[in-house]
């Protein structure tokens, strides 16, 4: 019963890994097919292929540019199933290769017209972050003059907040700095209008303690805190300050902290040297302000309780590129407008928005996540004033510390290129023919190793190998290179275990004797006495068993058995059977090698 | 207890726009605008306030202490 949960684990991770790696689906993104003829045939037997390429998908290819006439290489818009119904057509033996024309993007960037003018996004090095998430399932609570439904938050997502000044559930904003302070946590972001916001996949929860004249009481602001905590927010943003300590506001923010909610709040506008309350009790993440050039903003305290620094804007009296760019209202007139404004109360939100992406990728103890924020920020020295307090808001870092130590598909692709498997040269070549089906067999025996990693050893080149050679071949070659063994038998073959019997017909389809156990069932049965390559074929057989699972979700075509439910029935079951006779064989060379 | 304070009504850029009295000492208050006496707000106007300090009011604008105004004269 273990083993078949187990097994059924598998599967899960498989999805897991293939859904929790959105680089991967960018390396996939494809909708038109790349059609590269060969040299060698008539021009009249190419034309003819391309007329009735046209007559039966009604689309004509075309050559790709004005340089692709002597390379024969022409393009059409088509999708998976014209990919495969012109693989197996005639037209493949006039080809080169038929395969899907991937389109390349550096790190993502969104459509937002008006987001080149949005300089604190840089500043804060959001882009690299966006790789691994946008804040996704985190709730931030922004308690402040409220928040309208301004344009550029229609596509936001947003919770029932209240209304403490009014006593109503409804918390419209009648000021516009609550809405501009959720703009910058969660602008509706990649929507081709406006400007972005940090955390864009977080939800946010309005919360109104300060009327229109953009003051508010204590009391409000205090139960404010409760109210987001106990309504499951999972980071509280205060862009408010003055008064002095009050014990209704100490306690509530004792409480939050408790109950797991990350506080962060802007260290005042005085330019005085201590952070003001709320920013100064101990369990909330105080925010000072810089300009665009990374030093102090003329108006932020600093000095005593301020915790970290962040892009707060100046406004030049005829330069308003030196704000912070949001949509909110115009107080007067209610209309939607893009404002650029400065304040401590601009920097704090980019303080929230980035502990909600710490947050949205696994890190749940508010002082975790303020250490990560603190950790990762650039350090800038000679601070005598302490301006800038563990240094400049960096998103990218705190991400990434954030994701150290946890299992991540990313993780596997640096250990794979540490250990010589994968060099980026062959990443960006490769990328055209590493189908994302076959990153994901990698992935997946990855994950496999993971839950045998009690008795495997973790960083044995003979495991390793065969978790590649298992699930995608292409890898291990690469590999092959780096270590400097024996090379030629494998650069022939160029596939994994489970292609092995398609590979000489150059088939995209699974042969059924070399896709199932028996091939890693004769490596166990030749080397597990061996000391060294026990491993290897304890690797082969979970590479096997992703490779399969793989298939069978992603692509299960195989010849003889088809493409439908009875392949993929196969494909499970020899991949739940490669994973068992892992288990026992790692089980017993685990032992062996103890005894 | 009501407390004077002489200085100079300023505009604010911070929050969404505020008003500061920036006294000769140099310390800035933010005025409380949710109860203001007419005639107060105005750039650059200098004054005798009386009223008092509000601890228990936070604002957006974060410029200083807040200050609710009961009554003025001008200098």
């Amino acid at each position: 019963m273990k083993r078949f949960l187990l097994g059924l684990l598998f599967v899960a991770g498989v999805f897991l890994a293939l859904g929790s790696f959105p680089g991967l689906a960018r390396q996939g993104i494809w909708d038109s097919i790349v059609l590269d003829f060969r040299e060698d045939i008539p021009v009249s037997e190419r034309d003819a292929a391309l007329t009735a390429i046209a007559q039966q998908t009604g689309i004509t290819p075309r050559l790709n540019s004005e340089f692709s006439v002597a390379d024969n290489v022409y393009v059409m818009e088509g999708d998976r199933e014209t990919l495969q119904a012109l693989q197996r057509s005639p037209v493949d033996d006039l080809t080169e290769s038929i395969s899907p024309n991937y389109e390349y993007q550096a790190y993502f960037s969104p459509n937002d017209p008006d987001y080149a003018k949005q300089w604190n996004f840089r500043s804060i090095n959001i882009e690299p972050a966006w790789d691994e998430t946008k804040g996704g399932g985190v709730t931030v609570a922004v308690i402040d003059t409220g928040i309208s439904p301004v344009p550029d938050l229609e596509k936001t997502n947003m919770v029932k907040g209240y209304d403490f000044v009014n006593d109503q559930e409804l918390a419209i904003d009648d000021n516009g700095h609550g809405t501009h302070v959720a703009g910058t946590i969660a602008q509706s972001t990649n929507n081709g209008f406006g400007v972005a916001g940090i955390a864009y996949e977080a939800t946010l929860m309005p919360l109104k303690v300060l009327g229109n004249s953009g003051g508010g009481t204590v009391v409000d602001i205090a139960e404010a805190i409760r109210f987001a905590a106990d309504h499951d927010a999972d980071v509280i943003n205060l862009s408010l300050g003055g008064g002095g300590d009050a014990d209704v506001l100490r306690e509530a923010i004792a409480y939050a902290h408790n109950k797991g909610v990350i506080i962060v709040a802007a260290a005042g506008n005085a330019n005085t040297n201590a952070a003001s309350y709320p920013a100064r009790y101990p369990q909330v993440v105080a925010v000072s302000a810089i300009d665009s050039s990374g030093s102090k903003a003329p108006y932020s305290n600093y000095g005593a309780g301020v915790d970290i620094s962040a892009p707060g804007g100046a406004l030049a009296e005829n330069d308003p590129n030196g704000g912070i760019l949001q949509n909110t209202i115009n107080p007067e007139t209610g209309q939607s407008i893009f404002l650029p404004l400065q304040g401590t109360s601009m920097a704090s939100p980019h303080v929230a928005a980035v502990a909600a992406l710490v947050k949205s990728v696994g890190i749940d103890e508010p002082d975790e996540v303020t250490e990560i924020l603190k950790k990762s920020a650039r350090v800038i020295n000679n601070d005598e004033l302490n301006y800038y307090g563990a240094g400049h808001l960096d998103a990218d870092a705190a991400v990434k510390l954030a994701l150290k130590g946890q299992i991540t598909p990313r993780d596997f692709f640096r250990w794979m290129k540490e250990n010589g498997y994968l060099n980026l040269k062959f990443w960006f070549d490769g990328g055209v023919v590493v189908l994302p089906t076959k990153i994901a067999m990698v992935l997946g025996s990855y994950l496999l190793a993971w839950l045998l990693r009690n008795y495997l050893p973790w960083f044995s080149f003979s495991l390793s190998g065969g978790l590649v050679l298992g699930s995608s071949g292409l890898f291990f070659l690469r590999g092959l290179y780096a270590f400097d063994l024996p090379q030629a038998p494998f650069r022939v073959l160029g596939s994994s275990i489970p292609e092995l019997g398609s590979a000489i017909q150059a088939s995209p389809l699974l042969n059924p004797l070399t896709a199932s156990l028996l091939i890693p069932l004769a490596l166990i049965a030749l080397f597990l006495g061996h000391p060294s390559l026990k491993w290897f074929a304890v690797g082969s057989c979970l590479g096997v068993a992703a490779c399969l699972g793989v298939s069978a979700i992603a692509d299960p075509s195989m010849m003889w058995l088809g493409g439908g439910a009875i392949a993929r029935v196969f494909l499970l079951a020899n991949a739940a059977v490669c994973f068992l006779l892992a288990t026992l064989a790692a089980k017993a060379a685990y032992q062996q090698q103890e005894a | 207890m009501s407390q004077q304070l002489q200085g100079t009504v300023k505009k604010s850029s911070m929050g969404m726009g505020a008003w500061a009295l920036v006294t000769e000492g140099g310390q800035t208050y933010e005025i409380y605008k949710k109860s203001v006496p007419d005639g107060l707000l105005s750039d650059g106007q200098a004054v005798r306030v009386s009223g008092k300090v509000r601890d228990d009011v936070m604002t957006a604008a974060m410029i200083g202490p807040v200050f609710q105004v009961e009554s003025f004269e001008t200098v």
